[in-house]
């Protein structure tokens, strides 16, 4: 309750987003943490950092009285703004039918209204990524449904939103699938090994000759070829293929990580791999490729019965000491919220606090490429940071407020609504 | 694969040896008779099963049946007389649970899609509880439905299986086996026991068709049994005094039900055998279990039980359309190491067990798996009697068939060395006294 209290107060002075935050422990990620800092905000951004800052006279003083602030949290993978509730079909925007859609991006279709947005945003996490895929499911969107966008958890409208709606290019990379889940059968119905081979040879080649068809529409439009017909989808492949735009490969298990990471280096791809969970023996593949990882829910069950139980946990801190970079991704909605608590149980196996702080932070900043003005408390950078009564992964850590572009958002949701509805029940 | 040899006739032309070949011109009634003539195997190692083995002894079969063994029989003078010096006569293989010859399946209410589920009829009607008597087909009986037109009879046959116990198998009552001799015959000369036992299975049906789970299925098999107890109630009061009662509606799920004299009970995980144990004893039936691959860990239950247990020598295998990189668990690891090990177990603890092929379809693997049975500690001569009297006393035709003893059916195997052994070729086939010779594989490829 103090949180809200304070939120109010904080709400009531706001005019602005240029001000002092004093008396705070700051945690920047980039640099050791300061303990009785100051960090200067001007019209959205950190002007200064530092325990010897004076205010600029006139200038609105916030007291942290004595609390931490961490950089906003990122979240690598979500649907946020595209799906509301799962089963409610008309609030889902995901899943486009057909193979190849890389001319949709998210971001536009996002609603800044929905109620994901204050939930997520009131644990801290200031940004997040939203993909055009199912992520519950094993199936729909193709083999491309579309780009990555990043957004900002703040804003009237998507535009407002927007940090790059065009981030990754999504890319399900087939795979050698032996169940699959039909409408109307009680059981998955089970493919044979060879059946399922021939599936997944023929999507890959669908998937080759889309790129050839890129690749000779980027030709043509090169050589200024006055016939070409244009094709959105074609066009939207052309930053891919030109390497500004990476793609996100989501592949999940040795096989598809080998064999993903395989196709992007035949196509000169700058690669994300993404929704890796049982890499295996991949490890050595991913880092010779030195390509950053987005991984899953570290808390996920282990694959197989045999896994030991901390199967999930530990892979964080093995994809660490492998030295590769990885950021954290949720690959759903309803608890996109938890991500910082996620990173906090893969520190409880083995990633050393700061690196866990560091996936949902910096890390996931500089994938997206955005290390220029997110993901640590650095001058310049966007003033998105979370106000906290501890550590921002420990789930009993109350967040105070969070500023975005120096917004002071507040921490009110769904959940603060039906909190406070439910205590005055008669 | 054997090609061609179903159409073989049951009389292919003998190799007669010298001292019979003057008698064979004193025969010219054979062609039309009905009964194959006398057939003594002389100087042959007889190994009866029930009796000592008999190192060099002479067997006389006529009529279709075992009519003398010893070391000194007379032999009629019209009979043929195979040498059988260098070979080995065993009493036929019986395959303990098939579905050779069972004939064709009948549609069944609530049956799954054929897609996902055991081979149904499309279009089958959804169940919604018991009362529709859900995968039941109790009333059929594979004696009825034989089909003696099977090709697989004569590709049992030439690798030495005589008989086998034949059931209608799907749903969860499948219907009555029976126990049939391998002959090339009408169906029914081939049978030997027209009813053995229900086959009964945990299966569950289609999407929105009751029993969809493994609780619904065991609640049905209850509701069956106690529907059974009632229907007899109320036949008897009505047969005893029909006026003025109401007559009771004729059930032929429940008819087959309660003319069964064994219920088939599937357990094959150690879980499942104790299961269908507790099953049976509540129900208060006489059982026979299958599967058996986890038998090993639950010898003593079943001992107690006084319950058989039917073997399937279809090890558990990597399956071979999965995915070649999958890791397998532990538990499937253990049990495809274990499973040929029950066997064993099972003869130690002095649990009377049979195989079964379990739908293997080719005789080879079967006794390739009993090979793996032996190598993994069950002796040669356990493993002969879980192919031959143990099936026949687990089904009560013990009297019949068997063993080589006086008065049974003549089913017999000649082979030229010991039965399981991979390099023994089958010489001659013996099934109701009429011989068969195996074409050998050689000229068969």
């Amino acid at each position: 309750m103090r949180a809200l209290y304070l939120a109010a107060a904080l709400a009531a002075a706001l005019h602005a987003e240029t001000f002092l935050l004093r008396n705070v422990t700051v945690h920047p990620v980039s640099d050791p943490d300061i303990p009785n800092a100051a960090i200067l905000v001007r019209d959205g951004r950190i002007a200064d950092v530092g325990t010897r800052l004076a205010a600029p006279k006139g200038i609105r003083v916030i007291d942290g009285k004595g609390q931490h602030v961490f950089p906003g949290m990122i979240n690598s993978a979500t649907m946020i703004g595209l799906s509301e509730v799962g089963a409610v079909s008309a609030g889902n925007d995901v899943g486009e039918a057909g193979d190849f859609n890389p001319q949709l991006r998210p971001l536009i279709a996002v609603n800044p209204d929905s109620e994901h947005i204050p939930v997520t945003r009131a644990n801290g996490i200031t940004s997040v990524v939203t993909l055009p895929v199912s992520l519950t499911g094993t199936s729909g969107g193709g083999i491309i449904p579309g780009h990555a966008s990043l957004l900002r958890l703040d804003g009237w409208t998507w535009e407002e939103m927007e940090i790059n709606r065009a981030a990754a290019m999504v890319l399900q990379f087939p795979e050698v699938r032996l169940s699959i889940n039909t409408p109307g059968e009680l059981r998955p119905v089970r493919i044979p090994f060879l059946e399922a081979r021939r599936t997944y040879e023929s999507r890959l080649r669908d998937l080759t000759t889309f790129f050839e068809n890129a690749r000779r529409y980027q030709r043509a439009r090169t050589a200024g070829d006055a016939q070409l017909r244009t094709d959105i989808r074609l066009e939207a492949m052309l930053p891919v293929l030109e390497g500004k735009v990476p793609v996100l490969l989501l592949a999940g298990n040795e096989r598809a990580i080998r064999e993903a990471l395989a196709f992007g280096g035949r196509e000169k791809l700058k690669v994300i791999l993404g929704g890796v969970r049982d890499p295996g023996a991949a490890m050595a593949a991913i880092k010779a490729a030195g390509v950053p990882v987005i991984l899953r829910e570290p808390t996920d069950l282990p694959g197989r019965e045999d896994d030991p139980y901390d199967h999930n946990y530990s892979l964080p801190a093995r994809l660490h000491k492998e030295g590769i970079r990885f950021a954290l991704g949720s690959f759903n909605n309803q608890f996109a919220r938890n991500i910082g608590f996620q990173a906090a149980f893969a520190a409880a196996y083995g990633l050393p606090p700061q690196e866990a702080l560091r996936s949902v932070t910096l890390s996931p900043a500089t994938i997206w490429g955005q290390d220029d003005s997110l993901g640590s408390i650095e001058k310049g950078k966007w003033a998105d940071l979370v106000l906290a009564d501890g550590d921002i992964l420990e789930p009993r850590t109350n967040v105070t407020q969070v500023f975005i572009h120096g917004r002071e958002t507040g921490v009110e949701s769904k959940h603060t609504r039906l909190y406070r509805r439910y205590l005055a029940r008669p | 694969m054997i090609l061609g040899q179903a159409d073989s006739p049951p009389m292919k032309p003998l190799r007669i040896p010298p001292c019979a070949r003057a008698a064979l011109a004193l025969l010219p009634f054979l062609g039309a008779a009905a009964d194959p003539p006398a057939l003594a195997v002389r100087n042959a190692r007889i190994v009866t099963v029930t009796g000592p083995v008999l190192e060099n002894g002479t067997l006389l079969v006529r009529n279709g049946l075992i009519e003398a063994l010893g070391g000194n029989v007379p032999v009629p003078a019209n009979a043929w007389v195979l040498d059988g010096a260098g070979l080995t006569v065993y009493p036929g293989l019986m395959d303990a649970l098939s579905t050779l010859a069972a004939g064709a399946d009948l549609p069944q209410p609530g049956a799954a899609s054929p897609r996902n589920g055991p081979s149904a009829p499309s279009g089958a009607t959804p169940a919604r509880g018991p009362e529709d008597r859900p995968l039941t087909t109790s009333w059929i009986k594979a004696a009825d439905t034989l089909q003696a037109a099977d090709r697989n009879i004569d590709l049992f046959r030439q690798a030495g299986f005589t008989g086998a116990a034949t059931f209608p198998t799907r749903g969860i009552f499948g219907g009555h086996g029976a126990v049939i001799n391998l002959a090339s015959a009408p169906a029914g000369k081939m049978v030997v026991e027209p009813s053995v036992g229900l086959y009964a299975a945990l299966a569950t049906g289609g999407a929105g068709s009751f029993p969809s789970s493994l609780m619904g299925s065991i609640s049905y098999i209850r509701q069956i049994y106690a529907d059974a107890a009632h229907y007899v109630a109320m036949k008897e009061a009505y047969a005893a005094n029909a006026r003025g009662r109401q007559r009771p509606a004729y059930d032929r799920a429940l008819e087959g039900v309660l003319e069964a004299r064994r219920l088939l009970l599937p357990g094959s995980r150690a879980v499942e055998i104790e299961r269908s144990l507790r099953l049976a004893a509540e129900l208060k039936v006489r059982a026979v279990l299958y599967g058996g691959h986890e038998a090993y860990r639950v010898t003593e239950p079943l001992k107690q039980s006084g319950m058989p247990i039917l073997v399937s020598v279809k090890w558990p295998e990597r399956d071979p359309n999965g995915d070649p990189d999958e890791v397998e668990s532990l538990r499937q690891l253990r049990l495809r190491a274990q499973a040929p090990g029950s066997p064993a177990a099972l003869a130690q603890a002095g649990v009377r067990f049979a195989f079964y092929s379990d739908g293997l379809q080719s005789p080879d693997q079967i006794k390739r798996g009993v090979r793996r049975a032996i190598e993994n500690g069950l002796d040669e001569t356990a493993a002969l009697r879980a192919m031959t009297l143990a099936p026949a006393e687990i089904f009560g035709v013990a009297d019949r068939l068997g063993s080589i003893e006086p008065g049974k059916i003549a089913n017999l195997v000649i082979a030229d060395g010991p039965l399981f052994a991979e390099t023994t070729r089958i010489r001659y086939v013996v099934v109701d006294g009429v011989k068969y010779e195996p074409v050998q594989r050689e000229n068969a490829r």
